[in-house]
């Protein structure tokens, strides 16, 4: 456990990188562009389909939430290039053999990385929440829109399970970042391939069969964020306990190969 | 008590042996010269030993820990592998920073080592903007933050102006002084000859040499035999060759790779042949020499 800890605290230092507070950068601004192009969408009086949903649930205690809720698809994409990123570095600097060196226990090192860049990415998309949370907030009031049912106890309930459903898609996009890290050791490689993956490859496979395509881990990730506030996304077509469920093994199941892997590999970098 | 133990250690990547059966041992308290063309398997074989790849035959131990379990030995193994490889957004303190919560040393050490390595001064400002030599130095300081028994330093001198070269010989000597051993892969022979006391000579993943450096230098002479018709040469050649020794053959000389004292062999057997006037010089050969006459196959 010490070294996992060691591990923990070592990755830490490492968050003075420019590169990744550039990632958590991005994700704020980019997220709060996004919030702020919505709101004001909404508060000029748009209208059209796509809005629909959105205007009705403007003024209701999930009003917040869907608004900082469009730029959920963005927040994954960060996220998983952020792990993939940071992870595959570690073999394209060459600075890996340095760490192992010093933790001949891969696993553990892993872990204490993995429990770091983690938490820093969870953190990251809290900031993003409560920044574009606050800006929308601020707006609404500068131009005298009711936001009370928004800071409600409903809102809040609303938001928090939100939150719950948005950190546990972020834990598997990092497990899925950490896993094609392991298999590339290439920071452009496993950028290209998640990003290929997530909006390409899983996005094609949707529409060729989609009964399929609803158990894959990007989909699944991104619906159960869905299952709380529909307007935010497509809700789980199987129901979101099963969609639960599957997040929960597709994230033992990243874990599981990464142990596998990692141990096995020759440090040639 | 040998600080490396290497017995048919191999390692393949595809069908490509980098080290082919490899046996060696590194004796502690020493300093020991790892030499051999590129493509020998040297740094393969520095990252068996830290267990970064894995062995596919044979064994190794290592401050008396086999190689099999590097958690054993690693607490008290320094390495400097290849090229320097840090943060370069972050500081030189940074980067040795990481390293020490990772193996759980003091923060004073990473002062400490800056202190020892000169660069105290740059310890503040990015990596990426340091020059090969502070890299270098910085790579040297990482090694030493864990007060190692065991160093393993490749091409510590890489990108040192010579300041930095002698810095780097008299740390070397300090730090085997001090009872450390130290396995020092360069391609500089002639600062090697300076400081081994032990030589492994590695040569298409095996060792071609490994023993005291002294042993190997006493071997460091050639001699030069001049002769004018090619009766004569050859018959210093068929006296050479019978003794066991290899004969590179000049235009007009020969050249015999052996011991001084052969040459006084030489001449009482080519005078009892009817040759007297063989013009014998004895000439000392450099540590380079001897390491390509051995890699070439010149010498037995």
């Amino acid at each position: 456990m010490t070294s996992v800890i060691r591990a923990f605290l070592s990755e830490v230092l490492k968050f003075r990188r420019w590169s990744v507070l550039a990632g958590a950068g991005a994700m704020v601004a980019v997220s709060t562009f996004i919030a702020y192009l919505t709101f004001h969408q909404i508060a000029s009086g748009a209208t059209g389909k796509e809005m629909a949903g959105l205007i009705a649930a403007f003024h209701t205690p999930q009003g917040l939430v869907a608004i900082m809720g469009q730029a959920r698809s963005l927040i994954i994409a960060i996220a998983l290039v952020l792990v993939s990123a940071n992870l595959a570095a570690e073999w394209t600097q060459g600075t890996l053999r340095n760490l192992l060196v010093r933790e001949p226990h891969r696993l553990r090192w892993l872990a204490g990385k993995m429990l770091a860049v983690v938490l820093f990415v969870l953190l990251s998309m809290l900031l993003t929440l409560i920044v574009g949370g606050a800006f929308v907030l601020i707006l609404a009031q500068g131009q005298g829109i009711q936001t009370a049912a928004w800071t409600s106890a409903e809102g809040l309930r609303i938001f928090l399970e939100f939150l719950g459903n948005e950190v546990l898609c972020l834990i598997g996009v990092s497990a899925l970042g950490m896993l094609i890290a392991v298999l590339t050791r290439s920071v452009v490689a496993a950028v290209g391939i998640a990003l290929a993956y997530i909006l390409v490859i899983e996005g094609i496979i949707a529409v060729v069969a989609p009964q399929v395509s609803q158990w894959f881990p990007g989909r699944v990730f991104n619906t159960i964020v869905g299952a709380t506030v529909p307007l935010v996304g497509p809700a789980p077509a199987q129901g979101y306990p099963a969609a639960l469920l599957a997040s929960v093994l597709w994230i033992a199941g990243f874990a599981a190969a990464s142990a596998l892997v990692l141990p096995r590999q020759d440090i040639k970098a | 008590m040998n600080a490396i133990e290497t017995q048919g250690l191999s390692k393949h990547f595809g069908k490509r042996a980098a080290v082919d059966g490899l046996t060696m041992s590194t004796p502690a308290g020493s300093i020991a010269g790892f030499i051999g063309p590129n493509g020998a398997g040297k740094t393969t074989t520095l990252r068996l030993l830290l267990g970064l790849v894995r062995a596919d035959a044979g064994s190794a131990a290592i401050l008396g820990s086999p190689l099999t379990e590097p958690d054993g030995y690693l607490a008290r193994v320094g390495a400097l592998v290849e090229a320097p490889a840090f943060y370069p957004s972050l500081s030189g303190r940074t980067n040795l920073g990481v390293l020490a919560r990772l193996g759980g040393y003091s923060r004073s050490r990473v002062g400490e080592m800056l202190e020892m390595v000169g660069l105290s001064d740059r310890a503040r400002d990015r990596v990426g903007t340091y020059s090969l030599g502070m890299k270098q130095r910085l790579g040297v300081a990482m090694a030493l933050l864990p007060d190692p028994d065991l160093l393993f330093l490749d091409e510590p001198a890489n990108g040192l102006d010579p300041l930095g070269v002698i810095w780097i010989r008299d740390l070397l000597r300090h730090l085997r002084d001090q009872g450390k051993t130290i396995l020092l892969s360069s391609h500089l022979l002639g600062e090697l000859e300076q400081v081994a006391d032990w030589l492994v000579i590695l040569h298409e993943g095996k060792a071609l040499f490994c023993g005291p450096a002294r042993d190997l230098l006493a071997q460091r002479v050639e001699i030069a035999v001049e002769a004018e018709d090619a009766v004569r040469r050859e018959l210093v050649v068929q006296i050479a060759e019978g003794a066991g020794y290899a004969v590179t053959r000049d235009e007009r000389a020969l050249r015999i790779a052996c011991p001084a004292s052969f040459a006084e062999t030489l001449n009482r057997k080519a005078s009892e042949a009817g040759v007297t006037d063989l013009a014998i010089r004895v000439k000392e050969g450099s540590l380079e020499e001897l390491f390509l006459a051995l890699v070439k196959g010149d010498r037995p």
